[in-house]
């Protein structure tokens, strides 16, 4: 056994808060994240054996609590959205939906800045509710690693996948959260700026029509406000 | 390259690993050369890193009282 009790009761009181938030986001119900809580430490108290040393105790346990919630999941019938995800990897030139690109207009770099002015208007609830709306196998991705600070490789100890996969996934799922956290800007009155270009200081950049761009972002400026 | 030893595309496609520092030193050294050049990579390297900031101000919740007081009777039942 790698730990004794009192360590392990320790252990379990300091992670408790996050076991809880990550069980609440999970679940999306109170009473059933308290239950999933409850069952992951007294499953973990049982496999006790399995935790090879306690520095390891958070990214087990969290396991135990994931796998957990995967059991029960299938218990009610549910099948999982983590679940036989085969082709992981981004295709070739595949690319994510940002945010940024849809707001940043680099000649406005010294008068306003309309990707950081969407970020000051983020509220914590809209945060929650584009995290709820995430399918389940990228939740629990962008959850652990911008949420609980996992490593790439605890994430992957956590989920028993490959470290690549961790790293694709966390694409899809940011790109993800982003379109939806744009879509409920845009239903919340947020007016879309033509497309960005990059602008890069070794020349070559496209620039936006200004006149354009300088209407969105006095559009973008009044938004939500 | 001349300018910035890395060029923007692929200082986009390791951002993130950047952001979560999973870029081992040399690919970090090389990003970092290139956010101090490129404005435009800068700026959006800014926008996740906050966007980043902000989900983990999520995370740092209390537990409920009524969870503390459940795990606690489990663990004294242990």
């Amino acid at each position: 056994m790698a730990i004794l009790k009192k360590a392990f009761e320790n252990q379990v009181i300091d992670l408790l808060g996050r076991m809880h938030g990550v069980a609440c986001r999970l679940t999306r119900n109170d009473a059933d994240a308290e239950d999933l809580v409850a069952e992951t430490v007294a499953r973990a108290w049982r496999a006790l054996d399995t935790l090879e040393h306690e520095a390891a105790f958070r990214g087990w346990i969290f396991k135990i609590l994931h796998n957990t919630f995967l059991d029960e999941c299938r218990r009610r019938g549910a099948r999982p959205q983590f679940e036989s995800f085969g082709c992981e990897e981004p295709e070739e030139g595949e690319q994510q939906f940002s945010v940024f690109e849809q707001m940043h207009q680099p000649f406005l770099l010294w008068f306003s800045n309309p990707e950081q002015e969407f970020l000051d208007k983020i509220l914590r609830d809209d945060l929650e509710r584009a995290l709820a709306t995430l399918p389940e196998h990228y939740r629990i991705v962008v959850i652990l690693s911008d949420l609980e600070e996992f490593s790439y490789s605890e994430i992957a100890m956590t989920l028993a996948v490959p470290v690549g996969t961790v790293r694709s996934r966390l694409a899809r799922a940011r790109g993800t959260l982003q379109k939806i956290l744009w879509q409920q800007a845009r239903d919340a009155g947020l007016s879309a700026a033509p497309p960005a270009r990059h602008e890069c200081e070794d020349g070559k950049a496209d620039t936006p029509r200004p006149a354009t761009a300088r209407q969105a972002a006095r559009a973008n400026k009044d938004w939500k406000s | 390259m001349t300018k910035h030893e890395i060029d923007c595309e692929r200082a986009l496609k390791q951002l993130f690993e950047f952001i979560d520092q999973e870029l081992p030193e040399d690919r970090r050294d090389e990003m970092q050369r290139h956010l101090h050049t490129c404005r435009s990579c800068f700026s959006r390297f800014e926008f996740e890193r906050r966007l980043k900031e902000k989900l983990g101000g999520l995370g740092k919740g209390e537990p409920s009282s009524g969870i503390s007081d459940r795990i606690t009777k489990l663990l004294s039942s242990l």
